[in-house]
Formats: structure tokens, sequence, C-alpha cells
């Protein structure tokens, strides 16, 4: 029983940050049908900010978010006024050039990682990364809490923002039909540079989190990005909630798998490459197409 | 019956043959260094060629074919160390690669553009972290194989082979039924569906012709190198490379990859001698993925022929029409 309620804790611990990681992903998605490879460099990027924030200035890498997120806020708008807006804009289905323009800048972003920090593995000490606290009888690392405190405040704070803000309305009018919310008088290149910021912030703040629980190479990011396309492929591209939903789930198997299957650590990578694979092929709407009634035929 | 323009076969194929015949002569007057040049170079061709078949042809890009690299280096790897002769176990491990290509392809093919991509890096990265932990494949230290194994010459005499069967494959596609079929797919999936082209079995076959084909250059790399590991084999990296030539070159086209594989193959070799480029290629990688992106998704020979319509386009208005 209490392995159970270990499991459980510890799912949902990292559900939270899988949900902030994969939520950037989807952002960029929902708004510009663009899938965003660049997404892992950003999130190696966040934990290297973090880190030098962290060597350089001392700066705790909680409170270094502060300066994380609006920096790469920043960054995305740039990227996305410089780069992204010159694409032929995609259509119902993402197209293939912006797929392979945003890989380019992923593997420009990791140079730039081996180029500034060489390619030793680095990792974040602070007083409190070897604590651990007792929750519901379970031994929960400190770091591990105030990264799941952490990635809830901001899906909150990010739920709110997308229900009560102009912009935040925008957002989510475009991903639900660009069309009609074009008609309506949004303005969809402030939008989709919006979104292509939070998107940025997002990996960013989720590799900002990482870093304090992880070491971290310049190659870091790969394995998180397929885990997040698996999170939003499950949890369906629409809504936070549904991310979230399909953060807990991945975070529940990876951990179902460790606790109670021979499988040993070093294959468990490759079980949610796997089940990205099977979902892709089996679920292509998500989960939440499963409780919906069946209306749409699939893709 | 299909009538067919001689100058897009035969013409091509005469090139072919005829760059075959001199490079198989060229270790008469050239040194080691140089051969070693040449067989990086065929070497990518092929890899370049053969996934141009499904990701060009098709249009359906894979970033997963080192997978099928690594089936082929380790099939020759671990039957040499049975003591049965390299050059034996090639046509096993291109069965291998086929068949790991079609129980890939099989659930794969399913999805379209995007999502497909995004499956096979699922699919070889899974690849990869199994290797990686199995103990069969020498896990992180890897396999030697045999002494006695390495005859260079003979290896580039079969790596030259290989290129110029890769391309002359290519050309004779591109004109047959199934490079129409799978042109049609790329297109329009559901148009070709329509007029009857099933979409998902021209598909397999371009799949595990191409897989093939990167599995026998992977046996042909194992014995080359003598050793090899899953980090060597199964490295995304080249996965990538394999994916950057044919859209750099010109994706879809006969020309393209080749073009594609002799600028990368060249930039690799200049970067590996230079050590302060030696970590840029990442760099070099991106940047360039970008830029063809950005202002010519067609590649070098897209980009050669607008400028070929440039040049043609005052010459058509100097006469005038009656």
């Amino acid at each position: 029983m209490t392995k159970l309620i270990g499991v459980l804790v510890d799912s949902l611990l990292a559900g939270g940050l899988y949900a902030t990681m994969a939520y950037g992903l989807a952002v960029i998605y929902g708004v510009m049908r663009i899938i965003n490879l660049a997404h892992a460099g950003f999130l190696m990027l966040g934990a290297y900010a973090t880190f030098f924030l962290f060597t350089r200035f001392h700066l705790d890498p909680f409170l270094s978010l502060v300066v994380v997120l609006p920096a790469f806020f920043l960054i995305g708008v740039a990227l996305y006024l410089s780069i992204v807006r010159r694409l032929p804009r995609s259509g119902a289905t993402p197209s293939m050039e912006s797929l392979l323009l945003l890989f380019g800048l992923w593997l420009v972003l990791q140079n730039l990682a081996y180029a500034i920090w060489g390619g030793d593995t680095q990792s974040i000490l602070t007083s409190y990364t070897m604590k651990s606290v007792s929750l519901a009888g379970v031994r929960v690392g400190v770091p591990l809490l105030l990264v799941f405190v952490a990635s809830a405040a901001s899906l909150v704070a990010l739920t709110l923002f997308l229900r009560r803000t102009y912009v935040g309305k925008a957002i989510r009018a475009v991903t639900a039909n660009r069309d009609a919310a074009l008609i309506s008088g949004v303005n969809a290149d402030r939008i989709s540079a919006t979104a292509f910021g939070l998107g940025t912030a997002f990996a960013a703040m989720a590799g900002s989190l990482m870093s304090t629980l992880y070491a971290f190479t310049p190659d870091f990011g790969r394995s998180f990005l397929l885990k997040a396309f698996c999170i939003i492929v499950l949890g369906g591209m629409e809504s936070a909630a549904g991310v979230a939903l399909g953060a807990f789930v991945l975070a529940l198997l990876e951990n179902v798998f460790g606790a109670y299957t021979p499988i040993p650590t070093t294959f468990q990578d490759a079980i949610s490459f796997s089940l990205l694979v099977v979902v892709l092929v089996l679920l292509p709407q998500g989960l939440p197409r499963l409780f919906a009634r069946r209306s749409a035929p699939a893709r | 019956m299909t009538i067919r323009p001689p100058s897009r076969i035969v013409r091509p194929a005469a090139t072919v043959v005829a760059a075959l015949v001199l490079l198989l002569l060229a270790p008469r007057w050239l040194d080691r260094g140089t051969l070693n040049d040449l067989w990086s170079i065929a070497f990518a061709i092929v890899l370049a060629s053969a996934w141009n078949i499904l990701g060009g042809f098709a249009g359906q890009i894979s970033i997963g074919y080192s997978a099928f690299l690594g089936i082929g280096a380790y099939t020759t790897a671990l039957l040499s160390l049975k003591g049965i002769g390299p050059y034996w176990t090639l046509p096993l491990g291109a069965l291998l690669g086929a068949a790991f290509s079609y129980v890939v392809g099989l659930p794969t093919f399913r999805l379209r553009g995007p999502y497909f991509t995004i499956a096979t890096i699922g699919v070889s990265e899974a690849i990869r972290v199994y290797a990686a932990g199995v103990s069969y494949t020498g896990g992180s230290s890897g396999l030697r194989m045999p002494p006695g194994t390495f005859d260079f010459g003979r290896d580039y005499a079969a790596m030259m082979i290989l290129a110029a069967a890769v391309v002359l494959l290519s050309i004779w596609i591109r004109s047959s039924a199934l490079g129409k079929a799978l042109s049609a797919v790329r297109q329009d999936i559901d148009a070709a569906e329509a007029l009857g082209v099933q979409s998902t079995r021209v598909k397999l076959i371009a799949h595990a012709l191409s897989a093939g084909i990167v599995a026998l250059a992977g046996g042909l790399f194992a014995i080359n190198f003598q050793y090899i590991s899953p980090g060597s084999v199964f490295d995304f990296r080249l996965s990538l490379s394999i994916v950057l030539m044919p859209i750099v070159g010109g994706i879809g086209t006969v020309a393209g990859p080749i073009l594609g594989a002799i600028i990368f193959s060249y930039l690799q070799i200049k970067l590996l001698s230079t050590p302060a480029l030696r970590d840029s290629y990442l760099f070099l990688y991106g940047g360039l993925l970008m830029l063809v992106m950005l202002f010519e998704p067609r590649g070098l020979v897209g980009a050669w022929q607008r400028l070929q319509g440039l040049m043609r386009l005052p010459m058509r208005r100097a006469v005038p029409r009656v």
C-alpha cells in the first residue's frame, strides 16, 4: 500500500513538471500548427541560464525564474519576428518546412551551448538538494517538491491568463478556429508572436526547474522533447487541463513500470518513446477523445 | 506499356557507370588518404540516396535511419565474430534491415507528414536506448571485428559498387511505375488513393528498399572501421546527417542527394582536420537546414533550376512572338 502511495505521489510530482514542459509545445502547436523541435533547445538553454545565474551571481535556481522567464519570452518573440514568421503558413496540419526549420534552430542552439559551456555534464548543488521531507508517509526530496509547487503555480497562472485576459482569450480562439478568430478581428501576427514567446518561456522554465533535479549537457532535452510529444498527443493539444492529464498519465506509467516490473531503469526512456509511437498510432486524438462522444471521424 | 524517354535513363546511367569504372581504377593512381575520403563520400551518397527513396520520392521524412545502419553493422559484426566471412553476412543484414523497416512502417505509415516524422524519432531513440542497455551489442564498450577481416581495397570496391547501384536504382525508380506512385503519394495522398495507388504498400516497398540499402552500408561500415558501438552506429547525429544531405542537396531528385552527400562529406573531412571547427558541425548543419527551409525548400537543385529559369527568361523575350 505504501508502495502504491509512493508511486502516486511521485507521479503527481513528476506530472507537474511534465505538464509545464509540455505546455510550451502545445501552445505553439495550437496557435500556429507548428511542431517546435527547438523546444528541446530552449529546455536545455533554460537549464544553462539557471546554471549560469547560480554559479556567477549565486542566485537561487528557483529565484532565477524571475530572470529566465521574461528573458526567454523576449527571445521567443524575437525569433518569431525574425525567422518563424517568414515561413509559409501551416494549414490544418503542420508543414514539413516549419518542422525542419525549427529542427535546424535546435541544432544551432545546441551548438551554442557547446561553444559557451563545453560538453561536460553540469549540475546545480544547493543547500537543500539532498534534503527530503515526509509526505503522506513517503519520503520526498525537497527540490522535487519545490519544482512541483513552481510548476503548479505556473499552470494556475497560465489558466487564469488564458481565461481572464484578452490575449489569453485570443490565443484560445486562434487555437480553436483560426479563421473565425481572424474574422473576429484578432491580430494573428501578434497572437502568434505572444504564443511563440510563451511557449519558449515555458520550455525554458521547465529546463530551469529540471536543472535542480537532473544533471545536464548540451544534448539535454531530446528525451524530454519526446516525452512532451507523448504528453500532448495523450492529452489532446487543446487545453491546459488536457496537457496536465497527459503529463500525469505518462508520469504514472513510468513510475508503475519502474516500481512493479523488472524492467531496468536504463530502459525507462524507451518506455515513453515506444508509448509515443503507440499513442500516435492508436489514439491520434488523445485521451479526451475517449471520454467525449465519438462524433468526428479519426484523422 | 510505358514509354520512357531514353535521356532520363540512358544518359544518367551511362554517366554513373563511367564514374564507377573511373573510381574502381582510382586506387592505381591515388594515395590511401584520398581513397579514404572517396570511401566516406561514397558512403554518404549511399545513405543520402537510399533515404531519398522514401524521404524524397515519397515525401515521408524519417529521422530514424541510424536504426537500419546499426542493424546492418551489428549483423555483420556479430556473425563475423561467429567465424562467417564478413561479406557473406551483408545480404542477411540487408534482409533484417528491410524486415525491421516493415515492422516500423506498418504502424507508423498510418501517420501523416510531421506526425510520422515524430514517430520515427521515437522509434530510433527507443532502439538506441535498448541497444545501449543489452549485452550482445557490447554495451557502451562496443564490439571489435575479428582480426583478418580488414581489406581496404575490397571494402573500397564494394562501397563504390554499392553507391553506383543505389544511384542507378534511384534513376530507375524515378521513371518507373513505383516512382510515379511514390510521387503521387507525396503530392496528395488522398488523391493518389482515390486513383488506386495503394499508398501504404508503396510506402512500405520504398521503406524496405532504402532500409535494406542503408543496412548494407552499415555492414561495410563495420568492416571498414573494424569497431562499432551503439554510440557510433545508433547515433542521433548519424540519423541527422542522413536527413540533411538530401534536403540540402535537393529532396526528391537523383542529383540532389549526391550533391548534398559530397558537400557534407567534404565539410566533415575539413571540420575533422581543423581543430577549431571540430565542434561547430551542429551549427553548420542547423544553419544550412534553416537557410534551405527559409529560402529554397527544394535545396541546391531547386536553386539551380531557379537560376536557369532566370537565365532563360530574357532569351525568350528576345524572340518576338508572331
